[in-house]
């Protein structure tokens, strides 16, 4: 579709993708912009657009204003020990299902498929109880332990992808030469993996490091509270510090969209062929 | 001999064991709790009574709330879902063209779904906002309005923003499904269709959306069960209130649970939400089974 377009539609491209942008960028430059202001302005009855006075303090006050940098070791550990068990259940997993013949197998990626329909939200109560009974309820194990299950379907999809897409003919000459299945595994497809397995590995991060119910229903011990839910204490009942809960933010969505835009490629790719192919 | 055989056909299972017990405990054990406790009568204490003659359906049935949740809940199913849908679908085909700063605009439509949905919720939560929000500030400073609107002024209004934010969140999410379909779409299909002298219109409809439709279903399903699923936008913008005309299942769940002490309706409101997912995935398994088959 690389016809030459007339000034006309030219016009109206340009339109449409300017218009696009400035609407999905405004809350990123209004987060920003009131990041950067007073508090003296936040209520001010002649409000400005952009700071009067940028306050750049701002994004540092917020480090002794409260724990936040406890709630980021906490979102870091609980999105990586996520990560890290997802990945560990996961590659085995997907890999006797991308090789092995076995009965039950369409029943198991049907079990995975269906797995990935139930958000925790609606087994809120259940999921709940069980943390309770194992004495996990207020502590980072059970959110470590529920985001790498909650995230297993998509890991299972996308390492099966992309196990598919490495011939087999590589391991079994492996195998030929005396290596075993796991030793196969590791030496010969993992490496090829890699590009599927780093998409898969920050995937999961990244819906560990942005999940917000479960953490909000199961820990109340502030010091244990991952960002999401941690930067509520600028929320409070008749005092919101807009600038602090926005600068905090924007430490909190910087990174994770600059690890994205890496894997949006894989991604798409990888989501859309687990889906459709399986 | 005969050992080593089983080992073998066990193999496949051992391979998978460890994914297996992380999804039976993680997943299945709280699912079957939520249908217990949906017939246990449950004290305020949180003790659980046992059996209770599907006392929490009826109650949660007789609950004028919970159908006007249910309303609501299928209104912002359809109506994300909807106009993301549509307006994913169109944007993907616009980065499809060549032009100047394609790569940049790629990127910022990554930017809201990269971004956590309370962070999102709680941007828009403060755009909106009547005595300081952003939107009214920007409208006042361009001649627009003269005074500051109250943007929230009844249930329905909260309602209507949220869906907003539901359908600004989930527009990425198509319109990168729908990119992957259309860049893999072969270009001599348009090329014939050029000689032929098709119009865009039915270039969209006789060749690129018969092609697209593959994605497009994964994106829809997938998006049907997520907006279905979404708590936080609701819960940080409306919480439900006023008077609880804002609420989908999933809050409404949420807060007769954790709010009100009623974990028995909850676990009703939560398996009638299972009940209606579980039609989804059913439909969304036999398509990509039969994808799979097709593959094969």
């Amino acid at each position: 579709m690389n016809k030459k377009r007339t000034p006309w539609q030219q016009t109206l491209l340009y339109l449409f993708v300017f218009i696009v942008c400035i609407v999905i960028l405004y809350p990123y430059f209004v987060m920003f912009t009131t990041a950067a202001k007073t508090d003296a302005e936040m209520y001010a009855a002649n409000m400005t657009i952009l700071p009067q006075q940028w306050q750049w303090s701002n994004f540092l006050g917020i480090w002794s204003a409260a724990p936040v940098f406890k709630y980021f070791l906490n979102s870091l550990i609980v999105s990586g020990g996520a990560t890290f068990l997802a990945i560990l259940c996961g590659i085995p997993a997907a890999y006797a299902m991308a090789r092995m013949r076995f009965k039950g197998k369409t029943f198991f990626l049907g079990a995975v498929i269906v797995s990935q329909m139930f958000s925790p939200v609606v087994l809120l109560v259940g999921i709940y109880k069980l943390m309770v009974s194992m004495h996990l309820s207020n502590s980072l194990v059970g959110l470590i332990l529920l985001n790498a299950a909650f995230n297993q379907a998509f890991a299972i999809w996308l390492l099966r992808g992309t196990f598919l897409t490495i011939s087999a003919e590589m391991e079994q000459a492996a195998m030929i030469d005396g290596c075993g299945t796991v030793q196969a595994l590791i030496r010969v497809v993992l490496p090829m993996a890699a590009p599927g397995i780093i998409t898969t590995l920050i995937f999961v991060f990244i819906n560990s490091w942005n999940e917000y119910t479960i953490a909000l229903t199961l820990i109340q011990d502030d010091l244990l509270k991952p960002i999401t839910v941690g930067i509520n204490v600028f929320y409070g009942y008749n005092f919101i510090q807009w600038q602090y809960l926005f600068a905090t933010s924007l430490f909190a969505t910087i990174p994770v969209i600059v690890l994205f835009l890496c894997i949006e490629k894989h991604l798409v790719a990888g989501l859309t062929a687990g889906g459709v192919k399986g | 001999m005969n050992n080593n055989r089983r080992l073998k056909q066990a193999e496949p299972y051992l391979w998978m064991l460890p994914s297996i017990l992380l999804m039976a405990v993680m997943i299945v054990i709280p699912i079957i709790t939520v249908f217990r406790l949906s017939m246990s009568e449950i004290s305020r204490a949180n003790i659980v009574k046992g059996f209770n003659n599907f006392e929490n359906f009826k109650e949660v049935l007789s609950s004028p709330t919970f159908w006007h949740t249910l309303q609501n809940t299928l209104v912002w199913t359809v109506v994300v879902v909807g106009f993301s849908t549509i307006i994913g679908f169109v944007l993907a085909l616009v980065l499809n063209q060549n032009f100047r700063g394609r790569k940049f605009v790629r990127a910022v439509v990554v930017f809201p779904w990269a971004t956590s949905l309370i962070i999102q919720s709680v941007i828009w939560k403060y755009i909106i906002s009547a005595d300081y929000g952003s939107l009214n500030v920007i409208l006042k400073k361009l001649g627009l309005i003269d005074s500051f609107v109250n943007w929230t002024n009844s249930a329905a209004a909260f309602f209507a923003w949220e869906c907003w934010v539901g359908v600004f969140v989930t527009i990425p999410f198509v319109t990168f499904c729908v990119l992957s379909g259309l860049q893999s779409i072969d270009t001599s299909y348009y090329e014939a269709a050029e000689m032929d002298g098709a119009t865009f219109w039915h270039r969209l409809f006789k060749i690129t959306l018969p092609l697209v439709r593959p994605s497009l279903t994964v994106s829809t399903v997938l998006n049907i069960i997520y907006v279905f699923n979404s708590f936080p936008i609701i819960w940080t913008i409306s919480k439900g209130d006023p008077a609880d005309k804002t609420h989908t299942l999933v809050t409404y769940l949420y807060k007769l649970s954790f709010y009100s002490g009623k974990s028995g309706q909850a676990a009703a409101v939560s398996v009638i939400g299972f009940i209606i997912l579980s039609i989804c995935a059913g439909i969304y398994m036999v398509l990509s089974l039969k994808g799979e088959e097709a593959d094969q």
